[in-house]
């Protein structure tokens, strides 16, 4: 056991503190910082606070009652009253406000206003005279009823047995499986190329046969699975963190960000069915490693285990707009194509228990098959020197 | 009890039959010398040793009793072909293997300090292993089948690219590990120096065990009808000699069937040739390997 963890640890450190490594785990963040920094400043560029005047005609903005504040990072636009549209038109020309509106007589029964400006009123601009209109048309209102008409409308769905709420205020809820999905994908396909990688290594560089002498085959395949599958893990834990930090520092800005959660059984999910596909792609890629001569030969062959992985995702609006078709109750329960199909449903749909658990059950045992293969093709192939392990032999030799 | 007892061992890849019905034992203490032409068997021999391949047939029993995970701890293995980690520092490779053969980590360090000291390798530890030289590497892979101090040591060419002041350097170190009861396979092309190190021998060639034995015994076994006389101003024509030949300042006398060396002995006293030096002319390795190849 204590061979096995030292190999795992080797395996880990090997690849972990690596200049690739880091560059590779840390550039999906920094996209994503980068593209939040890029909102802040389209944002920041949005945020003229030259002041915006208006013409009443309708006496609505008589003692008008301030506007709501903008949300962050928006700043608050001064709003100047004119008496004529000729002292308005003479603050615009003197450069004193981006434009002003003309608010007729029949605004409060027609809706329709007129704006007059020479380049553009900004679109935050725009946004806080229309709350600063709709607080005043609904002043003389019960302050609930204002209050209500004034957030506007929302539709919210409840799964029948209320254990799942859907609305425009948690739409990123829906995708946010998926997108866990597919970082899981990712850090597999790292980790399967760092695997294959290490063991055709191994046999190129005949370290193996040292090794051999010192750790059982098995300890050393579980070891390596082991250790690099940590490394994935290692990939994924420092997005999510970067993702929970992103959400932490962007909620008070983004609207979209407020609601962010992951449900209990999203987690579950990449526990029980996640976590053993990654065993089983690992195995996979580490057999694959074990019986070709040369790494190039198993970049070739590797497409024949992640092939499957991806076919959920070239699949992912079928099984978007029919989460519980035939189609995708299957691709959540084979191996491989699990993974990835029931996060997308996830998001989408309420999975059964059956089908949790029958998959849970198939991906454990695709696990151990995969685990029993790698270490029977690493037994008969990692001294094989100059000659590809058939699939017949893996079966049939001692 | 012998610390290695191979027993009527078969392993065949495909049609090919890599070791056919090859028996042996290697004694505790002993330098044991495994000997063979490329091809001949001798991997595939010290791989069914080691528990890497399986034997078709026949069993080993090596340390007293089958091959345990426990066991692998007491053997230090160096193959052939080196295998040691080119991407990594040279003390981080040496510290991984050592923890694989239960050391600890501060343990292997304090270990490979020394070696690295006396291998004049001290100032290239925090280098990559590929940034090594070739006979660097070879001492490092030396290094790394002794950290673990382990009472069986299986060496596979030992002497391959290295120049005479470090194959000096093994052979010190082999005799050291000797007298230190460490029992040693020794595989080796360099016949001369399997002369000068091996008390026994097994020859292998196309899987089948040619000669077993003392190396003595294999060379009186091999040895011709010939003696080699060192004598002062040449030797005079003696009766039952066949054919005079000069080896290194003596020569060696070819005797004629029949004739045995007392009889030549007597001939020179009677003939008060001086002697300085008469012996039974015995075959080198060398020319035992190559009969004994080429007669197969």
């Amino acid at each position: 056991m204590l061979k096995l963890l030292r190999v795992a640890l080797h395996e880990y450190k090997r690849h972990v503190f690596t200049k690739r490594f880091l560059m590779g785990v840390l550039s999906i963040p920094l996209i994503g910082l980068v593209g939040f920094a890029l909102v802040f400043i389209l944002v920041a560029m949005e945020n003229d606070t030259t002041p915006v005047g208006y013409v009443d005609f309708s006496g609505l903005l008589i003692n008008p009652l301030p506007g709501p504040a903008p949300e962050k990072p928006y700043k608050p636009v001064p709003f100047l009253p004119f008496e004529t549209e000729a002292d308005a038109r003479a603050a615009l020309e003197a450069g004193q406000i981006q434009g002003y509106y003309l608010i007729p007589a029949d605004y409060p029964s027609t809706g329709a206003l007129t704006v007059v400006y020479d380049d553009k009123i900004s679109r935050p601009a725009r946004q806080q005279f229309y709350d600063f209109l709709a607080v005043n048309l609904t002043r003389r209102l019960d302050p609930a009823i204002a209050n209500r008409l004034l957030q506007g409308s929302e539709i919210i769905v409840l799964s029948p047995d209320g254990s799942r709420v859907a609305s425009e205020q948690t739409i990123f809820n829906f995708i946010l499986p998926m997108l866990l999905g597919i970082a899981f994908m990712i850090a597999m396909f790292t980790t399967g190329g760092y695997l294959m990688q290490a063991v055709t290594e191994e046999k190129e560089n005949r370290t193996i046969e040292v090794i051999l002498t010192s750790v059982s085959p098995g300890q050393f395949m579980a070891g390596k699975i082991i250790g690099d599958i940590a490394v994935g893990l290692t990939q994924i834990l420092t997005w999510v963190l970067f993702g929970v930090l992103i959400v932490l520092l962007g909620r008070g800005s983004l609207a979209f960000l407020r609601n962010v959660q992951i449900a209990p059984q999203t987690i579950w999910l990449a526990v029980l069915i996640v976590l053993p596909s990654f065993v089983t792609l690992s195995a996979l890629t580490a057999a694959i490693g074990a019986s070709v001569t040369e790494a190039r030969e198993g970049q070739q062959i590797i497409s024949l285990v992640t092939l499957p992985v991806w076919i959920p995702y070239m699949l992912m609006f079928p099984l978007m707009t029919n989460p519980n078709s035939p189609l995708a109750v299957t691709l959540s329960l084979l191996p491989l194509t699990a993974p990835l199909a029931i996060l997308i449903r996830d998001g989408m749909t309420l999975l059964p228990a059956w089908q949790i658990a029958a998959s849970a059950a198939v991906q454990v045992a695709a696990a151990v098959g995969s685990l029993w293969l790698a270490g029977r093709v690493f037994r008969l192939g990692m001294l094989r020197y100059g000659k590809r392990l058939r699939l017949g032999e893996v079966f049939h030799r001692r | 009890m012998p610390v290695i007892e191979i027993t009527h061992i078969s392993k065949s890849f495909g049609a090919v039959k890599a070791v056919d019905d090859v028996s042996f034992s290697v004694e505790k203490g002993e330098l044991f010398g495994l000997l063979g032409p490329n091809g001949a068997g001798k991997t595939t021999s010290i791989r069914c040793m080691l528990d890497i391949f399986k034997p078709d047939s026949g069993s080993v029993s090596i340390l007293g009793g089958p091959m345990s995970e426990a066991k692998k701890d007491r053997i230090g293995y160096m193959p052939e072909e080196r295998g040691l980690y080119q991407d990594i520092s040279l003390e981080r490779c040496l510290v991984y293997l050592g923890s694989l053969k239960g050391l600890s980590e501060s343990e292997v360090k304090r270990r490979a300090a020394t070696y690295l000291e006396r291998f004049d390798l001290a100032a290239h530890r925090h280098k990559k292993v590929k940034e090594l030289s070739k006979g660097m590497q070879q001492k490092a892979q030396v290094i790394a089948t002794l950290l673990h101090q382990p009472e069986l040591l299986i060496v596979d060419e030992p002497f391959a690219g290295l120049d005479p002041i470090n194959t000096q350097m093994i052979k010190d170190l082999l005799r050291e590990q000797r007298q230190a009861g460490v029992t040693i396979v020794l595989c080796s092309h360099q016949m001369h120096l399997v002369e000068e190190l091996c008390d026994r021998i097994v020859l292998i060639d196309h899987g089948h065990v040619m000669l077993y034995g003392s190396l003595e015994e294999v060379r009186r076994q091999f040895a011709g009808n010939a003696v080699l006389v060192k004598g002062g101003d040449g030797l005079p024509a003696l009766e039952g000699v066949e054919r005079v030949e000069p080896v290194d300042g003596a020569v060696k006398l070819h005797l004629r069937p029949g004739v045995r060396p007392q009889e030549i002995l007597r001939e020179l006293v009677r003939r008060d040739v001086p002697v300085e030096h008469f012996e039974i002319a015995l075959p080198t390795l060398d020319e035992i390997f190559i009969r004994v190849v080429q007669g197969a």
